[in-house]
């Protein structure tokens, strides 16, 4: 469903990501795992199209992606962002946020399609019309989901989707996501430097250093805490200690 | 001995419906200890610090029924008086250090800066002291960072410069609210770390102002626990397995694990806390 | 069914309710800034003077009496008449209607073509951003009224040659201030998503952009008022504005100069009209920046 193959991003001098390479089937849930500056970050926007400047191949959906162009990959690929304050437009309401992409591709049954997606994500209806600085937190990231699912992609990108959270609105988040992909197949792509919740929400995970993956590894070995590199080994210990 | 007494502390401010109250009826005391108030967004954490240190903006308000620091009572403090016991006796370290430095200054005048105001040194004086700080915090080559622009150092290390501002004076009582949320997982031990050396060295007192439990466990000697503006639990070191309240229970038990097999997390139940 | 708990209700049924009840917390907290509700009453009374000035003038604006000729301020007429034996009362009222036109006028051609401009070049950046902005920079850095009295000059004198001439002087500076506006966010996520969901270019500027530029401009709009008002007064001194008899206001005051010192009244008083429209306007200006302009809230 996704393939990154010898993914390669310079900014200027510095080479970013080196010759990345994974993939990851239907249904799946795959992490991406590492400190700021590790390049996991670059990878999602390589993927979501807001860097054009990669050379390799990307694949997603069985659409491949060219480097120098933006994708045109909607209903294909969408995106979840960290930080649930900055994602949502602050002066459009919930109805315009996920009303947008309907609009854009021409879907019918705009009304029902929202009310359904408030549904299916959490929301009461009665929240409509408010706008973001309404909402909580949590409610905002439950938008920003809704939105993402508003084109029946196949794939999400999550970029630390609740690093930003409380923790009891992170189980909340993390349990909607669960659902969610178990409801409609799924296929995710999840960023982050929270080990325990690739634990709860991935199948396998990639762990990267410094734009290289050092280890590619099934969620059973960290439950175990049996990774096979020094530095898994030093994320888990690190993980355990706060 | 006692730094820092609160009886009844109650913050308000007004809202389209009404007043609302953010701190309700908030008690604590505060000797040279390191005490941890946990809470969730919301739960009045960071206003009860605020509040403490004078620092609630209009048209918010406070009162108590007692609010003493060192003998001095704060509720009927001018706030030139506040504004120099801040400096001097009391001070704050705050979540992000991007935005707490002033970018044009140096690190080192700008820590040369509280002392210039609170202090009479000579201008020598001054720099041996903001060396010795920046030392303190441990910060490897004092003589070259003191030099550079905020700009140029790291996240972790803008936070070690602003705890050393804020130690530099020496006070009494350090509030931190939520010192090391914006900092890589890998710094934010060392961070504390140093807060904790400090505390044990200069005996100062501290409140850990955080959202995460573990953390502040790990790093206090007695931790409150609020919940919509009230403290629903205060527990030792140690004794976090040992919570009894509902809602205390109910964010540990929501903390995904490392070995985490559950299908669900477990959600607060809101409604019967 | 329209209450107050109604319009502030946290969920809003519908679009207008919310609307209805974003405005109405906007202006009540305008409503607690004193000096901006003097404002607004200033600008509230110029548009109310400027609708029925044929029924509050107590004369003809155009034709005098030559007998009653440069009358010192009395019962018959308030504000005295002026040489040619006219009501000056009835003339400030009446161009009450010039100036609303020509302020009206310049602030829907300059600040519309300002904020395209701005927003075009801020979101686009690069090429496109370096020729808007150089473009910008050279009108901005031309004395205004010096600029428009050579556009006047080209065109020929008239109102509508002034109001032109000031409105082309007047984009650049809501063209500077909807780009830094945009820059602001335009690396902001929730631009990223929208981009993701296949919107174009001028979908993303129109629904997106621009609406988060607008009140920057509207409050810029309102406190540059009282300089598009000078700017006209000024042109209309110069003799390059309205033309007699239409009673513009500078044109009254040049007209008046020449009897400055015998006969105060007949520059004065159109004087003291433009200095307290120009006063409403950025009182009302900087009551609106404080609502509506989120860096200056900072300040509460």
């Amino acid at each position: 469903m996704i393939r990154v193959s010898d993914l390669t991003v310079r900014f200027g001098q510095t080479t970013v990501l080196h010759n990345v390479s994974f993939s990851v089937t239907g249904g799946e849930s795959f992490a991406l795992v590492g400190e700021s500056g590790s390049g996991k970050s670059t990878i999602l926007k390589a993927l979501a199209g807001q860097i054009t400047n990669w050379s390799g191949a990307l694949e997603i959906a069985n659409e491949p992606l060219s480097p120098g162009k933006r994708a045109r990959l909607a209903r294909k690929v969408q995106m979840v962002f960290q930080d649930p304050y900055g994602s949502l437009h602050p002066r459009h309401s919930l109805d315009d946020t996920l009303s947008e992409p309907l609009i854009i591709h021409g879907l019918p049954d705009r009304d029902a399609r929202v009310l359904a997606m408030l549904d299916a994500v959490g929301l009461p209806r009665r929240f409509r019309f408010r706008l973001p600085h309404q909402l909580s937190g949590g409610q905002r990231q439950r938008v920003a989901i809704a939105r993402a699912l508003m084109l029946d992609p196949p794939v999400l990108l999550l970029d630390e989707p609740t690093s930003a959270l409380d923790v009891s609105v992170q189980a909340e988040i993390l349990n909607l996501l669960k659902g969610l992909r178990e409801e409609r197949q799924l296929t995710f792509l999840l960023v982050t430097h929270d080990l325990p919740v690739v634990s709860f929400l991935c199948d396998r995970l990639a762990i990267l250093k410094s734009g290289r993956i050092e280890e590619e590894a099934r969620v059973d070995a960290l439950r175990a805490g049996r990774f096979e590199t020094g530095y898994g080994q030093e994320l888990v210990k690190r993980s355990r200690d706060g | 001995m006692t730094l820092l007494k609160v009886d009844n502390l109650r913050v308000t401010f007004p809202s389209d419906h009404g007043p609302v109250d953010v701190v309700r009826g908030l008690s604590l005391t505060l000797g040279r200890e390191r005490l941890g108030i946990v809470g969730e967004s919301g739960s009045g954490k960071s206003m009860t610090g605020r509040a403490i240190l004078g620092l609630i903006p209009p048209p918010g308000s406070v009162t108590a029924d007692r609010l003493e620091f060192e003998g001095t009572d704060l509720r009927t403090l001018s706030e030139r008086r506040y504004r120099e016991l801040r400096g001097a006796r009391m001070s704050m370290v705050l979540q992000d250090p991007k935005f707490s430095l002033n970018p044009v200054i140096t690190i080192g005048d700008q820590i040369a800066e509280a002392l210039k105001v609170h202090r009479s040194l000579t201008a020598r004086q001054r720099r041996v002291r903001v060396l010795e700080v920046l030392e303190a915090v441990r910060i490897r080559d004092p003589k070259r960072v003191a030099r550079l622009y905020p700009n140029e150092i790291s996240g972790g290390m803008g936070q070690r410069v602003m705890i050393a501002m804020m130690v530099v004076l020496e006070p009494a009582l350090m509030i931190a609210d939520e010192p090391t949320s914006a900092l890589d997982v890998s710094v934010r031990g060392q961070v504390l770390d140093i807060l904790d050396d400090l505390v044990r060295r200069r005996g100062m007192g501290l409140i850990l102002i955080s959202h995460d439990l573990n953390t502040v466990a790990r790093w206090c000697d007695r931790i409150i626990v609020m919940y919509q503006g009230r403290v629903v639990e205060e527990l030792g070191t140690g004794q976090l397995e040992a919570a009894k309240h509902p809602y205390t229970r109910g964010l540990l038990s929501s903390v995904p694990r490392i070995d985490e097999t559950r299908d669900r997390l477990p959600v607060l139940n809101r409604s019967t806390l | 069914m329209i209450s107050r708990a109604w319009i502030l209700s946290d969920n809003p049924e519908t679009r207008l309710q919310s609307q209805l009840g974003q405005a109405w917390r906007l202006m009540r907290t305008l409503a607690r800034n004193g000096l901006a509700m003097v404002g607004l009453a200033i600008v509230l009374a110029l548009l109310l003077i400027a609708a029925f000035a044929p029924w509050l003038a107590p004369y003809s604006p155009v034709e005098g009496v030559l007998a009653n000729r440069l009358q010192p301020p009395s019962a018959a007429h308030w504000m005295g008449t002026d040489e040619l034996g006219r009501d000056i009362l009835s003339r400030v009222i009446h161009g009450a209607r010039i100036t609303l036109l020509i302020v009206l006028l310049v602030a829907v051609i300059a600040a519309p073509l300002g904020l395209l401009i701005g927003v075009v070049a801020g979101y686009f950046g690069g090429w496109i951003d370096r020729i808007l902005m150089g473009l910008t920079d050279i009108f901005l850095s031309l004395p205004r009224l010096i600029l428009a009295l050579a556009f006047v000059a080209a065109l020929g004198p008239g109102i509508e040659n002034a109001v032109i001439a000031i409105a082309i002087t007047g984009w650049p500076i809501y063209a500077r201030i909807a780009r830094a506006e945009v820059l602001t966010f335009r690396n902001s996520e929730f631009l990223d998503a929208v981009r993701m969901q296949d919107a174009s270019a001028f979908r993303i500027i129109r629904f997106h952009v621009i609406p988060l530029c607008l009140s920057s401009t509207i409050v810029r709009v309102t406190l540059d008022m009282a300089g598009i008002i000078l700017t006209a007064a000024g042109l209309g001194f110069l003799g390059l504005g309205a033309q007699p008899p239409l009673p513009e206001w500078g044109a009254m005051i040049s007209r008046g100069r020449a009897f400055i010192l015998d006969q105060w009244w007949v520059a004065t008083m159109p004087g003291f009209a433009i200095i307290i429209v120009s006063l409403g306007f950025c009182l009302l200006g900087d009551g609106l920046r404080d609502v509506l302009d989120p860096k200056g809230r900072s300040r509460g």
